[in-house]
């Protein structure tokens, strides 16, 4: 990347803020590593490309509730974000399935808790 | 598609074993049915509601409307009420109360710490370009003074004194170390801001570059952190190639570089004195202070020492104001700490509160209170240089006065919960034998001295203590207090002193009477078989690695005292709860 002047923070900043696009995050810090989310990760991966869906799936790290790793959260258009929580390979199926292609949410596993303050 | 209007989110919220969100799941949908409106509303089993022990709890988005104690009978008014009118119920409703607050954790879980646009997306690295381009090192120290924020590494050092104190020496170079030698057993804070939100920790370290005049600084990470490392690293180069580390920092006539050098796993290199000896490629151990590292620190040069999390507020003060951030937090205390809360706990995780919550608080309505359902017993914050706190502690403010006046610290961050299963004196013995591995060996009262309290713990809890040994226990700390060379060994004998305090009827237990109270010490714990209870199955019998349970199907099974390892394996075994354990 080129040598950033402030003007272009600023241009970064501003530009990142307006992007709201639909999206998967998943927790990728130690925790949720050792609980099995590099595998949740390519599932979900594997499942939108199957399925031909657009949605940016990211890697972010450990929001806390390293109890419930590995954590998925999505946020699509109409729906509040939504996380969550000991996802399998089966549960990041039926994200995909249920979540993301039928706005429909998936039993069992959601966690709505104030982590994020 | 399905398009529906509202979503109802339910939980059963009490123990595991009685858990009715099935049942009640069921009967929602049923109701929902014969009011068709199932099209319309979507209703979902939640894993977790964020409150606990409240009976049936249900949320209804997006309202956002929260009941507690949801009996079958109120989901006709629900429905009707909540669902059909958007009217909540009030004699139903709770409101959770936002006990967390993120300033540290502000953006973990939050970016991808792997790329640095996301993180300028956040306002990162705004704070630096304010203080690059609109300020000077002195208003730099003097808004750091007005926040109020102290040392996150465990003394609660005013981190702005120790800027100007750097600032003030004269000297050709001078650096900034970041401390990631997180070495507290249970306690993981700084890992998950190195490996979330690296740049926070860099922006925070340039920061402190400035105000002090270096040019150059360390990330000192423990090569158990591969991970962080990985990041930190991928972090530097990219910062690197974006100009924010280097020459002439966003066009400005500040230069500053990073370099990661990996500690080798030694609790003591968190100390200060022992991290620059290790960086500078010496053995890691401590050295008298003063002269203190602000002043003679890294190669005899002025040093400033921040932990992970001091580092990772910097960003946000310069960014909300010093005043802004001296809003939260107590008179003496301010901003957030994070906790690593561990141990017999429902919901083990990172919590980030402001100063002056309660223990309660992060406990029981953050954390959901103990795993077991039992009874909490104690809290143990400071890792090995801390102490316990006993349950009836619980309501006192959490800052770092207040935990030192309890005999505990804040230290960096760790909070094991403890509930009536775990035995102090193991504890206490536990923790003192970690400080007994890690000893470097320099001083004579951290090495012998804290061999010998250990000796001592031993002896009480293998049932061969006496009465006395309370007092020599109390001898030793003392002398390990005052005459250590370093930070470890004069705290080294906190856990004991603390448990010493709270918990001395349980000292005494194990020493007069020979006895556990929480069955904790296995050698002081004996195993009979109840012959009403006992079925005769043998497994009890099929378990034993000592042969110490001999008889058949027939005539029943006895357990031989003298055989016995009291390894507890046929008390696990028993599926008719026919062993006594005592």
């Amino acid at each position: 990347m080129d040598t950033l002047t402030p003007q272009d923070l600023e241009k970064i900043n501003s530009e990142a803020k307006k992007a709201s696009s639909d999206w998967i995050k998943v927790g990728m810090s130690t925790c949720g590593i050792a609980a099995g989310a590099d595998e949740v990760l390519q599932t979900l991966k594997d499942e939108v490309k199957k399925r031909n869906v657009a949605i940016d799936i990211k890697k972010c790290g450990c929001v806390g509730m390293c109890y419930a790793e590995p954590l998925v959260e999505v946020k699509i258009d109409g729906l509040p974000p939504i996380t969550y929580g000991r996802v399998n390979k089966e549960i990041a199926m039926k994200i995909v399935e249920k979540h993301v292609c039928g706005k429909m949410l998936v039993n069992d596993s959601i966690l709505e808790v104030e982590a994020k303050g | 598609m399905a398009v529906y209007t509202k979503t109802v989110l339910l939980k059963d919220t009490n123990l595991a074993q009685e858990d009715r969100t099935r049942d009640f799941y069921t009967t929602f949908l049923q109701k929902l049915g014969e009011s068709s409106l199932s099209e319309l509303v979507q209703v979902v089993r939640a894993a977790d509601v964020g409150v606990y022990n409240q009976g049936v709890v249900i949320k209804v988005m997006p309202d956002n409307v929260m009941y507690a104690h949801v009996k079958d009978s109120d989901i006709p008014r629900i429905i009707d009420a909540t669902i059909k009118e958007g009217t909540p119920l009030v004699d139903l409703q709770i409101k959770r109360a936002g006990k967390q607050l993120r300033i540290v954790l502000r953006n973990c879980g939050t970016i991808d710490p792997e790329n640095i646009r996301d993180y300028i997306g956040v306002d990162g690295y705004l704070a630096l370009k304010k203080v690059l381009l609109e300020m000077t090192p002195e208003k730099v120290i003097e808004e750091m003074k007005k926040s109020g924020l102290r040392g996150r590494g465990g003394a609660g050092f005013p981190t702005w004194m120790k800027w100007k104190f750097a600032r003030a020496v004269a000297a050709d170079e001078k650096y900034v170390i970041c401390n990631g030698d997180e070495g507290d057993p249970g306690a993981y804070m700084d890992r998950s801001v190195l490996e979330g939100d690296p740049h926070s920790v860099i922006e925070g370290m340039v920061i402190a570059g400035f105000a002090i005049g270096a040019a150059k600084g360390y990330f000192y990470i423990r090569a158990e952190y591969p991970l962080a490392v990985e990041r930190i690293q991928k972090a530097i180069e990219d910062a690197r190639s974006c100009g924010l580390l280097g020459k002439n920092i966003l066009g400005s006539h500040f230069s500053f570089d990073l370099e990661v050098r990996l500690g080798a796993g030694a609790f003591v290199c968190g100390e200060e004195t022992a991290l620059i000896a290790s960086i500078e490629g010496k053995r890691g151990t401590p050295r008298p202070r003063p002269p203190y590292p602000s002043v003679k620190g890294l190669w005899g040069k002025p040093t400033v020492i921040n932990n992970v999390e001091t580092l990772a507020n910097i960003p946000y003060i310069f960014l909300k104001g010093g005043d802004h951030f001296a809003k939260v937090g107590t008179a003496t205390s301010k901003g957030t700490k994070v906790f690593a809360v561990t141990g017999k706990v429902r919901n083990s995780g990172l919590v980030e509160v402001p100063m002056g919550i309660t223990l309660r608080e992060i406990v029981y309505d953050i954390c959901g209170g103990t795993s077991s359902g039992k009874q909490l017993k104690a809290v143990q914050t400071g890792g090995p240089s801390g102490g316990v706190i006993p349950a009836e502690y619980l309501d006192t403010p959490v800052d770092y006065d207040n935990l030192q006046k309890l005999g505990s610290i804040m230290g960096s961050g760790g909070m094991i919960i403890m509930d009536e299963d775990d035995c102090l004196v193991d504890i206490a013995k536990f923790y003192l034998g970690f400080c007994v591995e890690e000893s470097c060996g320099k001083c004579s009262p951290c090495r012998i001295g804290g061999t010998q309290m250990l000796k001592v713990l031993e002896r009480i809890t293998e049932g061969k203590g006496r009465i006395e040994d309370l007092a020599m226990l109390k001898r030793i700390a003392f002398a390990m207090q005052k005459a250590s060379l370093c930070a470890l060994g004069q705290t080294a004998a906190n856990p004991v002193l603390s448990t010493i305090r709270y918990f001395e009827a349980e000292y005494k237990e194990h020493i007069l009477n020979k006895k556990c109270p929480s069955h904790k010490c296995s050698k002081l714990a004996s195993y009979t078989i109840i012959q009403e209870k006992c079925k005769k199955c043998g497994l009890c019998q099929k378990q034993c690695p000592a042969g110490a349970i001999p008889g058949s199907r027939e005539e029943g099974y006895t357990i031989k005292q003298d055989k016995c390892v009291k390894c507890g394996q046929c008390f696990e075994a028993c599926k008719f709860k026919a062993i006594l354990k005592e």
